[in-house]
């Protein structure tokens, strides 16, 4: 356990910045962004997404707001609150993007393999605890970022609500999903296993090339370039494509959700460890992971020059 | 097996590409041992030492502490503290870091050993490894193993690539302050005379096999030089010497199970230092190779 927990705060030591640090930013961003939205000082108007005050002058919208169920006030909470979340979630992806490519890779630009090598920890439990850093780890670290500008947004919001006379203090307070945090941990983490396939083949690639940028993408490109040609098919893209996409959001999952904001709740978990495609992407990474551990082992004295 | 036996080699085997790193090697490597691996580059000593540590398989009965170094390699690495290159630490870390990283992974590390030692030095424990001079590191690198109470050090070429002060202080403070008896070291390296003064036994390889091994004792005893005066020269090379080399221009000659008595009469006699006598054994095994 002292060994396990030894590693993790090495690879969080070295790795701050992708997984300590800038989850804290982009959630102070947020905040930020939020804050001054209510306070009338900017708005955010995309395509899909219109988050400004200027709704609330619209007194059909403050009636709705005064008559909707507690059912309503949470299911426009939680659609909030997860639109906010994205950016997060981004982020997440690319400092866990990031950290499989380098992870591997910078222990035998910098030699520093030898000197971790020589003490009592074998390799295949240095791959275990680069993937729970990878797959459990990071996420737990987004989760304390993403509660801050929820309390933020909704203390921002209640302040807003009641100094505006549109409803009261406690309107968004009474239907805040408190529950929703595990929900969210737990559906990273899912995010994490429905991923594995690409983490590990990231991590493999930084195991054993000198180049890991190019074996990580050339191999999927050239695949893809010949199914298109050979066969006129895309199988294999549209996978890659769906590992990428939200677990819940994939094609093969069971479940349709009624609006694109809908949320997968816990009890959507089982559904996907009931599809082949899960069970398929755990195989395959588990061929990646046994070939990590094997270059590791053999790079006792390799370097990357 | 011998209860102070720390590491017993027998027809140890190992092939890379159909090319022999190790053929029929055999070693026995007693508890309070100094042995140093001496050898040309591609001799198998960081071959061995690999194996010591269960870093490659190989054939033939190897135990090291009475384990089986590829079936017991975590088991192993307990007992056993192994340094590669003492330059090497990995370069984003704290020196603070670093020590409690090896205080969670290794069960035989004593924290409060590791800062006393560092005390005694400019290194602190806020700095980070890449602001270290490279003979702090090796300062830092000394501090952790010394703090390991590891029953055996394998050091394969731990001084390539360091400047000679270095490697000197290395190796001084390795034998005045690690060293205790009890404890039993291998080191290899190919710069024989930086570790010459530490060694209490050697083995001589070349091409995957041992050719001379024995104490540092047995060897003075065995094998003596000769600085002979210039009348006595020609009696000189009639003791046939193994080995003649020149110093500053007059004739050294080196003799194996030669009396001293004999010499004395003809000049100055005097052990051989490690790196001429590696010389001479390697002429001789590659003469005898030859006929």
């Amino acid at each position: 356990m002292n060994a396990l927990k030894a590693m993790i705060r090495r690879e969080l030591q070295e790795h701050k910045w992708g997984f300590v640090y800038l989850p804290w930013i982009v959630a102070a961003f947020m905040s930020l962004v939020v804050v001054m939205v209510y306070l009338g000082l900017t708005e955010v108007n995309t395509e899909n997404f219109k988050f400004s005050t200027d709704v609330f002058s619209d007194t059909k919208v403050v009636q709705q707001m005064n008559e909707a169920t507690f059912d309503q006030r949470r299911a426009a909470i939680r659609a909030g609150l997860l639109v906010l979340g994205i950016p997060l979630v981004i982020a997440l992806g690319f400092a866990v993007l990031a950290y499989s490519l380098s992870t591997f890779f910078d222990e035998r630009k910098d030699k520093s393999i030898i000197f971790w090598r020589s003490f009592p920890i074998s390799d295949s439990f240095t791959v275990f605890s680069k993937l729970l850093v990878a797959l459990v780890i990071a996420p737990l670290l987004v989760i304390p970022a993403l509660i801050f500008l929820h309390l933020v947004t909704v203390t921002a919001g209640s302040i807003y609500f009641a100094v505006s006379d549109i409803v009261p203090f406690t309107w968004v307070w009474q239907a805040y999903p408190w529950l929703d945090w595990i929900r969210i941990i737990f559906s990273l983490w899912m995010q994490g296993l429905w991923t594995l396939p690409i983490i590990t083949w990231i991590m493999l690639a930084g195991a054993y090339s000198r180049k890991p940028v190019v074996a990580a993408i050339l191999p999927p490109v050239v695949i893809v370039l010949v199914e298109g040609v050979s066969l006129s098919s895309s199988v294999f893209f549209d996978s890659l494509v769906e590992r990428v996409q939200p677990w819940s959001r994939a094609g093969s999952f069971p479940k349709e959700y009624d609006s694109p904001l809908g949320v997968a709740e816990l009890s959507d978990i089982p559904l996907l460890f009931g599809t082949t495609e899960f069970w398929a992407g755990i195989l395959i990474s588990f061929v990646f992971i046994y070939l990590i551990i094997y270059f590791r082992s053999k790079s006792d004295y390799a370097t990357v020059e | 097996m011998e209860q102070n036996t720390v590491i017993k080699a027998r027809n140890i085997e190992k092939k890379y590409a159909g090319n022999s790193a190790l053929a029929s090697f055999n070693l026995d490597v007693h508890s309070g041992q100094i042995m140093g691996l001496i050898g040309p580059n591609g001799a198998g000593k960081s071959t061995f030492l690999q194996a010591v540590l269960g870093l490659v398989d190989t054939t033939g009965e190897l135990e090291v502490l009475g384990l089986s170094p590829n079936k017991s390699r975590h088991e192993l690495l307990k007992r056993v503290c192994s340094i590669t290159d003492v330059a090497i630490m990995p370069r984003w870390m704290k020196v603070g870091q670093v020590l409690k990283y090896v205080e969670g992974v290794h069960p035989r590390f004593d924290l409060s050993k590791a800062r006393k030692i560092l005390s005694n030095t400019n290194i602190k424990r806020n700095s980070k490894v890449r602001t270290l001079s490279r003979g702090m590191i090796v300062q830092l690198h000394l501090a952790i193993i010394m703090a390991i109470d590891a029953e055996l050090l394998v050091l394969d070429e731990p001084t390539l690539g360091l400047d000679l002060s270095y490697r000197k202080e290395f190796y001084s403070q390795l034998i005045e302050d690690y060293f205790d008896g009890n404890k039993t070291i291998i080191i290899s390296t190919h710069q024989v005379e930086e570790i010459e003064g530490v060694l209490s036994d050697v083995v001589f390889m070349d091409q995957g096999k041992e050719v001379m091994s024995g104490s540092i004792d047995e060897l003075n005893q065995k094998f003596l030089e000769l600085r002979p005066k210039a009348e006595n020269i020609e009696k000189a090379k009639a003791l046939n010497p193994l080995y003649i080399r020149t110093e500053l221009g007059r004739p050294v000659y080196l003799y194996e199970n030669v009396e001293a008595d004999r010499l004395e009469d003809f000049g100055e006699v005097h052990p051989p230092a490690i790196a001429d006598l590696f010389l001479a054994v390697m002429k001789k095994n590659k003469e005898g190779e030859d006929k």
